[in-house]
C-alpha cells in the first residue's frame, strides 16, 4: 500500500514542529536529507565559522557513546557516512544506506546528530581542518576564492558578510563551548526538516520523528536578515597571488529568489547568457568559441559553489538574498582587460537587445527538460522539495516546468530591463601582480586583441569596439589585497 | 545475426552475504557489429531518463608521438565542433532543445563522451553521436581558436599544487611508457598545438574507428530497438587499422624523488607511489593491491587513525591502487600540517608497507574491505547515469561489463595472504617514487 504513495509529504509545523518530508519507494537504498533552517548568517560576525565548525563536529566527530574512531569503523563495511553542508541559512546532514544496513546506520546517524560527544580532540581536528581549508583550499583554488571574495564584497556589514568557513582568526578564537551553545540555540525542531527517501519499513518515519523531538522546540529564533547595501559605482577586489593567469567573477545583488514570481524568467535570460558549464550560451560562444580567450564563460541567479567541480548545483542552498552574476575562467594576463571589457560589452548588449525568439524557445524548452536531470538522484529530489518548503512555494520541478509553460519573450525581456545592469558591480579578480592589473584596470587605455588564427569580420568589428569600452574605474574604487590577508 | 549475451540477477540481493551474486545487479544485452563497433544495452530501473556513455579505447597513454602531447584531451574538445550536417550551434541547439546533459572525459586509457537525456529522444542522440564521430569536421581557424581554450582549461588546473604534483610525479617515476606525462599534456605541448592542425586530423583518423569504440546505453531502454537505431546510424562506420607501438617501461631497478618548490601557501604534500600491474582479472594481484590501499590507508586504516585522527600530523591521506591498461602507479599521499613531520610520516607510510609485507591481515578487516566494496557500488548506482559512468571504467578495459563481475568475483576470493603476498611483490624500495611538495619558508 505504501508503495502506492509517490510522494507523501507531512507538514505539521504548528503541532509537532518538525517538518517531514517521506518519500517511499521501492529502492533498497535509503536516502537520508537532514535540514536545519540555520546556517551562518545566525552567528555574530566576530564569530565567523561558528555554524560550520558545529556542523562539522556532528558530522566528523564522535557521540557521547562513541569516539569518532568507532564511527568510523562502524561504518566502514556499509561504505555509509553523513555528510554536512553548511550555508547561510541551512546547515545540511545528507546519507544513505543499502536497505541491509538501515537499523545499524540508522543508529549512528541518531545519535551524532541528536547525541553529540563534544570531545575536545575531535574539536580541534576539526578547527584545523577549517583553517587548511581557507589556508590551502580556497587560496589555492582561484575561481573559487574569486567569487567567495565577490559575495564578501556585496553583503558586506549584513548577516551574509562573512564567509560561511570563517576566517583564520575567527576560527582560531572559536571554543568547544561556543559551538556548544551554537547547537543547543539552533538545532531546534522548529528548524528542522527531516528528509527521508527509499524501501524503509513501515513505521520507520514515526519512529525517526519521535527521536528527533528530543531536539528542543524552539522560539522559531530567526537572525535579522538585511539587504545588501547599495553599490553607488563600480569597484574591483584584486586578490593577488603566485598564479598563471587572472580569474573574475562579477556581481550585483538581486531581489529575485525561487519565491518571487520573475524566478522563471530571470532564469530563462541567465541560461540563454550562461548556462552552467554548457557550450551553446552567448558568454560561452562569443568568448570561449569564437575568441579563445579561457575555458568558459557563465551566468547565475544562485549561489552555486564548487562550480568547477560540479555540474548542477548543490541543493540546499536556499537564500533570502541572491546575487547576479558572471564567471569568468581563467584568462592569458595579457588578455584580462580585454576579457572583461567583453564580458561586460556581451552584457550590456544582452540587456539592450533583449533574447531572440528561437533563443527563448529553445532555452524554455531546454530548461522544462533539464529540471529533470536537476533531480534525478534520490538526495536531489528531496533536496528541491525541502527547499521549496524553506522558500514556502510549490515543489520546484512542477512549478518551475508549470512557470517555464506560461511564459512568454517579452516577460524575459522585461525581467532583464527590469534585474540586469552594467553598471555598479563588484569585480572580484585574482590575479599576479594586482598593481599592474589595477594600473590597467584604472586607465581607458584601448586593449586591443591579437588571435592566432583568422577570425570574421563581425568579431574584429566588435573588437574595435569593445578594446575601447569605457570602464569609469578610478584608482581608488579598486583596491589590492594580497591572498594571505583574505579571509584571514 | 548479432550474438547477443543475457545475464540476470536480482538488484536487492543481500550484499553482505558470504557467496554474493554478481556485483553488476542488471541484465544487459552486448552486442557487435560487423564494422567492430560494441554495443552494451542495460535496462535499468530508473524511469524516463536514458544515460548515453560512447567509451573510445584513447586516452593519454596513446599519445606515443613526442610533442603531442594533450591530443587525446584536445580531442574531447574538438569532438564539439560539429559537422556538416550539424555545424557546432544547430548541435547545441539541438542538444539544448531536448534538455540533454552532454559532455565528455579523457583519462589516460580512454576518452569518454556521456548524454543523459529523456527516454523519447534516444534516436535523436544516437543519430547526432554518430554523425559527428564519423563526420567531424572543422576547419584550421576553429581548431587555433579551441586550442586557446585547452590552454584556458590547463591555467585554471595549475592554482591547485596537486595538478603540479601530479605531473612531477608522472615525470619522474616513468622514463618510456606514455603514462610518463599527465592527461591534460605538457606545458610545453599544449602551447604549441596550434601548429598542430595536421597532426590532429592524423589522430582523429587514427583513433576515432569502430574497433576502438563501445556505446553503452543505459536507462528506460529495451535491447532490440537500440541495437535497430545503433546499426542504422553507425554500421556504415569504416574500421580502421593503426595499432600504437606503445613502450614497455623497463623495470625500475632503484627508489627515485622529487621535490617541487610551489610558490603559494600551502601545506606540504608527499606522495609514495610504487610500479604496480597492468589492470587484471585474471589473476588476483589488482584485486590484492585494492584491497590493500583500503587495508593500510583508508580511514578505518590504522595509519590514518593514528595520523589523522590521534596525532593529528596529517589532513589527507589516501591511496589508490591503479586499473589501467598497462603498468601504472599504487599511490600513497598524505598531505602533512607541519613540514618538520614530512621525514616522520614517510617513515610510518614505509613502516605500514613493511608491515603488510610482513605479516597477513585479519581475515575478518579483509572481510569488512569486501562489504564495503560491495555496498558502495551499490549506494553509486542509484540512477542511470551513474551506472553508465561505472561501467564505463570498466568497458575502457575489457569491452564488458563482465569485467566488473570478474573484477569483484577477484575480491572475494582474496584471503589475506594474497594482500601479503601482493604488497610483497610490489611494494618495494627499488619500486618507489617519492615526490614531495611545500610551499614559501617550507623546504625540508
Amino acid at each position: 500500500m505504501r508503495f502506492l504513495l509517490s510522494l507523501l509529504l507531512l507538514v505539521h509545523p504548528a503541532a509537532a514542529q518538525i517538518r517531514v518530508l517521506a518519500h517511499p519507494g521501492k529502492s533498497p537504498l535509503v536516502t537520508f536529507r537532514i535540514v536545519f533552517t540555520t546556517g551562518s548568517a545566525a552567528e555574530p560576525r566576530a564569530q565567523a565559522g561558528l555554524a560550520y565548525l558545529t556542523a562539522r563536529m556532528l558530522a566528523e566527530g564522535g557521540t557521547r557513546e562513541m569516539t569518532y574512531q568507532q564511527i568510523v569503523d562502524a561504518m566502514f563495511p556499509m561504505a555509509a557516512s553523513v555528510s554536512a553542508q553548511v550555508d547561510k541559512e541551512m546547515c545540511t546532514f545528507a546519507g544513505a544506506t543499502h536497505i541491509d544496513n538501515l537499523p545499524e546506520y540508522y543508529k549512528l546517524l541518531r545519535a551524532m546528530l541528536l547525541d553529540p560527544g563534544w570531545r575536545e580532540d575531535d574539536f580541534q581536528r576539526v578547527r584545523d581542518d577549517a583553517v587548511n581549508a581557507i589556508k590551502v583550499g580556497l587560496r589555492s583554488n582561484d575561481e573559487e576564492l574569486g567569487k567567495e571574495v565577490l559575495y564578501q564584497n556585496i553583503f558586506e556589514a549584513t548577516p551574509y558578510g562573512h564567509y560561511s568557513g570563517g576566517t583564520v582568526s575567527s576560527l582560531e578564537k572559536l571554543t568547544l563551548d561556543d559551538v556548544k551553545q551554537f547547537y543547543r540555540t539552533h538545532y531546534s525542531q522548529s528548524h528542522l526538516i527531516l528528509g527521508i527517501a527509499g524501501g524503509y519499513p513501515d513505521g520507520f518515519v514515526e519512529s525517526m520523528k519521535k527521536d528527533f523531538r528530543k531536539l528542543p522546540p524552539g522560539a522559531g529564533f530567526r537572525p535579522r536578515m538585511a539587504p545588501p547595501p547599495l553599490i553607488d559605482a563600480t569597484r574591483v577586489a584584486i586578490v593577488e597571488k603566485d598564479t598563471r593567469s587572472v580569474a573574475f567573477s562579477i556581481g550585483f545583488p538581486i531581489v529575485v529568489t525561487r519565491a518571487s514570481p520573475d524566478y522563471a524568467a530571470l532564469l530563462v535570460a541567465t541560461s540563454y547568457l550562461g548556462q552552467h558549464r554548457m557550450s551553446g550560451g552567448v558568454l560561452y560562444d562569443r568568448m570561449r568559441e569564437m575568441r579563445g580567450l579561457n575555458y568558459g564563460d557563465y551566468a547565475y541567479i544562485e549561489y552555486f559553489p564548487r562550480g568547477m567541480f560540479l555540474m548542477e548545483p548543490p541543493p540546499n542552498l536556499a537564500r533570502h538574498f541572491q546575487i547576479f552574476q558572471l564567471w569568468i575562467r581563467p584568462v592569458e594576463p595579457p588578455a584580462a582587460k580585454f576579457a572583461l571589457r567583453l564580458a561586460l560589452h556581451e552584457l550590456d548588449q544582452f540587456i539592450q537587445n533583449g533574447i531572440p525568439q528561437d533563443g527563448f524557445e529553445r532555452t524554455r524548452d531546454f530548461l522544462g527538460k533539464y529540471v529533470n536531470v536537476l533531480t534525478r538522484t534520490k538526495g536531489a529530489e528531496l533536496g528541491y522539495i525541502i527547499d521549496s518548503m524553506y522558500y514556502g512555494t510549490a515543489n520546484y520541478v512542477p512549478s518551475l516546468k508549470a512557470a517555464l509553460a506560461r511564459l512568454t519573450r517579452d516577460e524575459v525581456n522585461r525581467v532583464i530591463k527590469r534585474y540586469l545592469r552594467v553598471d555598479r558591480l563588484v569585480i572580484a579578480a585574482v590575479s599576479k601582480d594586482g598593481e599592474e592589473l589595477k594600473r590597467q584596470l584604472a586607465s581607458d587605455d584601448p586593449s586591443p586583441m591579437t588571435y592566432n588564427s583568422p577570425k570574421a569580420a563581425e568579431i574584429l568589428e566588435e573588437d574595435k569596439i569593445v578594446e575601447k569600452r569605457p570602464l569609469h574605474l578610478r584608482p581608488e574604487d579598486i583596491k589590492v589585497v594580497p591572498a594571505e590577508q583574505v579571509f584571514q | 545475426m548479432l550474438p547477443r549475451l543475457l545475464l540476470a540477477c536480482c538488484a536487492v540481493a543481500a550484499l553482505g552475504a558470504q557467496t554474493p551474486r554478481k556485483i553488476f545487479p542488471y541484465p544487459y544485452s552486448q552486442a557487435d557489429l560487423p564494422n567492430g563497433l560494441r554495443l552494451v544495452t542495460v535496462p535499468a530501473d530508473y524511469p524516463n531518463i536514458v544515460a548515453a556513455f560512447i567509451v573510445v579505447s584513447t586516452g593519454s597513454r596513446n599519445e606515443v608521438e613526442s610533442g603531442h602531447t594533450g591530443f587525446a584531451h584536445l580531442f574531447e574538445h574538438l569532438m564539439f565542433k560539429g559537422t556538416e550536417k550539424f555545424p557546432q550551434a544547430k548541435y547545441d541547439e539541438a542538444m539544448k532543445r531536448i534538455g540533454a546533459d552532454s559532455n565528455a572525459f579523457t583519462t589516460r586509457d580512454y576518452t569518454c563522451y556521456h548524454t543523459t537525456f529523456s527516454k523519447e529522444d534516444l534516436a535523436t542522440v544516437l543519430m547526432m553521436e554518430a554523425d559527428r564521430f564519423q563526420n567531424l569536421k572543422y576547419t584550421e581557424s576553429d581548431f587555433k581558436t579551441e586550442t586557446l581554450a585547452v590552454l584556458g582549461e590547463y591555467n585554471k588546473n595549475s592554482s591547485s599544487p596537486f595538478s603540479k604534483l601530479n605531473e612531477v610525479l608522472a615525470d619522474t617515476a616513468f622514463d618510456r611508457h606514455t603514462y610518463k606525462h599527465t592527461t591534460m599534456g605538457l606545458l610545453k605541448d599544449i602551447q604549441d598545438m596550434p601548429n598542430q592542425y595536421d597532426y590532429s586530423l592524423k589522430f582523429f583518423d587514427r583513433y576515432y574507428r569502430p574497433e576502438y569504440t563501445t556505446i553503452l546505453v543505459v536507462g528506460d531502454v529495451k535491447a532490440g530497438p537500440t541495437r535497430d537505431l545503433v546499426e542504422k546510424y553507425w554500421g556504415a562506420w569504416k574500421r580502421g587499422s593503426y595499432q600504437p607501438q606503445i613502450p614497455a617501461e623497463p623495470p625500475q631497478e632503484a627508489p627515485r624523488t622529487a621535490h617541487v618548490d610551489w610558490p603559494s601557501e600551502t601545506l606540504p604534500i608527499l606522495t609514495i607511489a610504487f610500479k604496480a600491474p597492468a589492470y587484471s582479472d585474471d589473476a588476483k594481484d589488482t584485486a590484492a593491491l585494492d584491497a590493500l590501499a583500503f587495508l593500510a590507508f583508508s580511514e578505518n586504516s590504522d595509519l590514518y587513525q593514528k595520523l589523522v585522527l590521534q596525532e593529528q600530523k596529517v589532513d589527507l591521506l589516501d591511496a589508490s591502487s591503479p586499473t589501467n591498461v598497462d603498468p601504472a602507479l599504487f599511490e600513497i599521499t598524505a598531505r602533512v600540517k607541519k613540514a618538520a613531520d614530512i621525514d616522520y610520516v614517510r617513515g610510518r607510510i614505509l613502516e605500514t608497507v613493511k608491515a603488510f609485507q610482513e605479516k597477513p591481515v585479519d581475515a575478518a578487516r579483509l572481510d569488512a574491505v569486501r562489504k564495503h566494496l560491495r555496498y558502495d557500488v551499490a549506494l553509486e548506482m542509484d540512477n542511470s547515469e551513474t551506472i553508465a559512468r561505472i561501467l564505463a571504467e570498466y568497458v575502457a578495459l575489457r569491452r564488458t561489463p563482465e569485467t566488473m563481475n570478474r573484477l569483484y568475483a577477484q575480491y572475494a576470493r582474496l584471503t589475506p595472504e594474497d594482500v601479503q603476498q601482493a604488497a610483497a611483490k610490489y611494494l618495494s624500495e627499488k619500486a618507489w617514487t617519492i615526490v614531495t611538495l611545500t610551499g614559501p619558508g617550507g623546504a625540508q
